[in-house]
């Protein structure tokens, strides 16, 4: 086992940053955010995870898709050049490395492949690092996550007083590794402290039975009253995938882009002749959950949400899932 | 480094519209084609993503295709298809596909069929019907029920009262909600038709299409005649961006229209939340 | 404060046993001692789950409009900032007057959750307030049918007294070169998500269908960059202009935390220097000075 120093770690994100884009909690107008590591930044390493979810950077919040060029009735277009850039993310938590491999089953498998989303993710490697600490809107371990050890991840990061302790998990890690050369040490008997045990617990087991049998249960009324109806559950959660496609024109030529989307805006599922399935708050607030917690788990065989917390840290009204879990659980059928 | 060149579904072809034909006052049929011929070939009941880049792109059922073409009936409801009803052969649009399972044939095979549509309904029931009719030696007898609100609103008229009635074992049924003084044709709506009509569900499958409340009462019908769930076959609308199952919205349950549909079977929607 | 929550509770009980109203809106405890998020009562049995704390910031008027369909008359606990809320949202003719209760408290104001949370329970005392409760104006309801808590008046109007800062951050941003202003907006709505919390929680965001639920309607792109960003921004701002309450809602509930009422502040200080002092919200018949017309306007109509 190999360890850095605490004060070598810029150098070695310098290092790393030579033959690719290196993206790094780094701190941003009071709060902590993945920015690309440019030898400057403050990193934030040591405290909460960070407001935003890493996951713009598979999936980015807007992306241009293709560009057209438009003359009387015809019409060419361009596809944009591929991602070629290497990304390497460091400070990645177990969280977000499980969410990692969701939005993997999502744009990756059942038939299609989401060719944006796949030329970001091969082109990345991630350093993954331990909680010692969780928040207290921290409840991974209740989706059997480690916070000690992240899944598929490259090189695993543990804090020590002075330093981390690197383990390389793949090859690609170990190469990263070596790149490291005279900056690490031996670790010798270093021991890392013990991984954070998050306070906030909720038992999952049976939600996903449960929920199958309460489509059309009054608890949705009730849940939803609260609601603004906003977004920022959907934005800053990592499993959130949903997006638009729409056109941009400048004269006549102009881009096809996706952004973000979000289940709890009417647009969304609105259809040109005005028919909503999902008209009010009530049917979408229920489709978010029931798309972490049932739909997601029977399409893809998981949870489709991995207790970062993040939606109960922002929600402007306190939507609680693990509350919400917890409820479904009791309520009578 | 050699990038590994592969087709990303997300990405158009450039397709042009050659032939449009006005089939009601609100309602064109497309002819779309490219250069290198008919896009692609789906089977009856998929879709196409089709666009003008300028405004927008949209999921259409294909209703009928040829060696060298798809066809695609579009209503004129939103921005999208008041801009395409504007267009004039000759417009390059954008084409991806075909999207969806379509019909499940193997339910069809050997068996009568029911089919009963309404308005812009027809149009994806026009592809399997279409299909049929070509194989028409791997099913049984074809009846088609089909209503529109006036005798303006029926589409696809050549193919009521001209080619389908020729077809060997083929009825065709047509209703409208009220005629005009030229309509010597039934007048009502579609479900009250279809129970007087009074099909057996013997050796049948019955497939519909057409506006919701179309639908709804249609089930009901079929469901007094004794058609099983199993029997009974319909598609389903529902915004779509993506077309492939990644963007989300288009979920009924943890199934994507899509992808998964946009063709159910009455068990099928039976199972899955009522939430289209 | 458990004195107030003591009479709220038993008055929700009485209003809902005696059918007055049909459902009571105030705030429950949430998942953690510094969240009191809103909460929607029917069951006269169920109003213990009220609570009046410190952390009770939720302005609850904006939730009426999800009721202006029903036949229900609802009864609402309102702070001065709340009731502002239902006086701009009788103004915008959103809602009844008599399909409303409205219980006013006088709010001592409120405290920050986020910074409870760093400091532990163990410090509560030393809370400081929440940003949208430092330069409150009228901590005590402008318009209410009862009023409970008499006894925190001391606390209110020390909370109005601190209200003399309430344009401090405008007049930072004043003294900026553009160059320097540029760079603070820019940066701030670069971060912007496009969740729309701000306009949700607003309670003169009340219109039947926002322009920005209607990204193809060619106003307004749905693209997450600067310049869509700032169109979203700026759109909003001038049309609250002149219809802010000023409960700072907007800013409080913004996860990125975009300095919103530092941009509205800067359109009611203008407002005030170009038509006069107004507060919006405070008094039903006073109507905001972009809202109303007058036959001898000094300025010509194009």
């Amino acid at each position: 086992m190999v360890k850095i120093a605490k004060e070598k770690l810029p150098v070695l994100l310098q290092a790393w940053a030579a033959g690719a884009m290196v993206f790094v909690p780094q701190e941003r107008e009071g709060t902590r955010v993945f920015l690309p590591w440019n030898g400057e930044g403050k990193l934030a390493l040591g405290e909460e995870n960070t407001l935003e979810p890493p996951k713009d950077l598979f999936f980015p919040r807007t992306e241009t898709m293709y560009r057209y060029k438009v003359q009387g009735q015809d019409a060419e277009i361009t596809e944009v050049p591929s991602f070629e850039d290497k990304m390497i993310l460091v400070g990645v938590r177990s969280c977000d490395a499980r969410s990692f491999a969701l939005m993997d089953d999502v744009f990756l498998t059942k038939g299609y492949v989401d060719e944006f989303y796949r030329r970001r993710r091969e082109n990345t490697r991630v350093v993954a690092l331990a909680c010692t600490e969780a928040a207290p809107t921290c409840f991974c371990t209740a989706f059997g996550i480690d916070p000690g050890r992240a899944e598929g991840v490259d090189v695993q990061m543990r804090p020590l007083d002075d330093g981390y302790l690197l383990e390389a998990v793949t090859e690609a890690g170990q190469e990263l590794l070596n790149q490291a050369g005279s900056l690490l040490e031996e670790a010798g008997k270093a021991s890392p402290p013990g991984a954070a045990l998050p306070s906030l617990q909720v038992d999952v087991g049976g939600v996903t039975e449960k929920l199958q049998q309460m489509f059309e249960h009054p608890y949705w009324t009730e849940v939803s009253r609260k609601c603004l109806g906003c977004g920022a559950c959907t934005y800053l959660c990592p499993t959130c995938h949903c997006f638009d496609i729409q056109s941009e024109n400048l004269g006549n030529t102009g881009y096809k882009f996706r952004c973000w989307d979000s289940c709890m805006f009417s647009e969304y599922t609105r259809m040109a002749g005005g028919h909503n399935p999902r008209p009010s708050k009530k049917e979408r607030l229920r489709n978010r959950f029931l798309h972490k917690l049932q739909y997601f788990p029977e399409r893809y065989g998981k949870f489709a949400c991995v207790g970062c917390g993040r939606c109960l840290d922002r929600c402007p009204v306190n939507v609680d899932i693990t509350r919400v879990i917890r409820e479904v659980k009791e309520v009578t059928l | 480094m050699a990038v590994e060149a592969r087709v990303n579904p997300l990405v158009p072809m450039e397709g042009r519209i050659v032939k449009i034909i006005e089939e009601t006052p609100d309602v064109k049929t497309f002819h779309v084609t490219t250069e290198k011929g008919k896009p692609f070939t789906p089977m009856p009941g998929q879709l196409a993503m089709l666009s003008l880049f300028e405004v927008g792109e949209a999921m259409f059922s294909i209703t009928s295709q040829g060696p060298e073409h798809l066809e695609i009936a579009i209503k004129r409801v939103g921005m999208l298809t008041e801009a395409l009803h504007e267009a004039e052969p000759g417009q390059t649009v954008g084409i991806r596909g075909p999207y969806g399972n379509g019909f499940p044939l193997d339910m069809f095979y050997g068996k009568d069929i029911l089919f009963i549509a309404g308005g812009i309904g027809l149009a994806p029931v026009r592809s399997l019907i279409n299909y049929c009719i070509e194989h028409r030696e791997k099913f049984g007898h074809l009846w088609i029920i089909y209503g529109a609100r006036s005798p303006a609103d029926l589409c696809f008229k050549q193919d009521l009262f001209e080619n389908w009635p020729r077809v060997e074992n083929c009825r065709v049924d047509v209703t409208v909600d009220k005629g005009d003084e030229g309509w010597k044709g039934h007048e009502g709506f579609v479900p009250a038709f279809v129970e007087k009509l009074n099909p057996s569900p013997e050796g049948k499958v019955a497939v519909t299409c057409g506006p919701p409340i179309m639908i709804k009462f249609v089930l009901q019908s079929l469901e007094k005649l004794g058609f099983r769930d199993d029997q009974i076959v319909t598609t389903l609308e529902m915004r779509m961006k993506c077309g492939i199952g990644k963007c989300g919205r288009c979920n009924l349950g943890s199934r994507y229209v899509c992808l998964d549909g946009p063709v159910f079977t009455l068990a099928q929607l039976k199972e899955m939340p009522n939430e289209y | 404060m458990s004195r107030i929550q003591e009479r709220m509770r038993a008055r929700a009980r009485e209003l809902l046993a005696q059918g007055t109203v049909q459902m009571v809106i105030g705030w429950e405890k949430g998942t953690f001692w510094y969240l009191s998020p809103p909460v929607f009562i029917t069951d006269a049995g169920e109003c213990d789950r009220l609570v009046w704390d410190e952390f009770c910031a939720n302005n609850l008027a904006k939730y009426l409009l999800d009721y202006k369909h029903t036949e229900d008359k609802i009864a609402l606990f309102v702070k001065g900032c709340d009731a502002r809320g239902v006086v701009r949202l009788l103004q915008d003719n959103q809602i009844e007057r008599e399909k409303v209760y409205l219980i006013g408290i006088k709010c001592p104001g409120m405290k920050d959750g986020r910074l409870a949370d760093a400091l532990g329970e163990e410090r509560r005392h030393e809370v400081p307030l929440v940003a949208k409760c430092r330069f409150c104006t009228h901590p005590e309801p402008v318009i209410f049918d009862e009023l409970l808590g008499e006894d925190e008046g001391a606390a209110a109007r020390d909370a109005a007294a601190a209200a003399e800062g309430r344009f401090a951050e405008v007049e930072k941003v004043e003294a900026m070169s553009p160059d320097e202003r540029y760079t603070f907006w820019t940066s701030a709505y670069d971060r912007c998500l496009r969740c729309y919390a701000c306009r949700n929680v607003c309670p003169a965001c009340n219109c039947r269908e926002c322009i920005f639920d209607r990204s193809q309607s060619g106003w307004c792109g749905k693209q997450m960059n600067r310049g869509e960003n700032m169109f979203f921004a700026i759109t909003r701002a001038m049309h609250v202009a002149g219809r802010c309450i000023e409960c700072g809602e907007c800013e409080r509930v913004c996860p990125e935390g975009i300095p919103i009422m530092t941009l509205n502040k800067k359109i009611i200080k203008d407002l005030n220097e170009l038509f006069g002092e107004y507060e919006a919200g405070i008094d039903l018949e006073d109507l905001p000075p972009l809202g109303r017309y007058k036959l001898d306007d000094p300025d010509e109509f194009h």
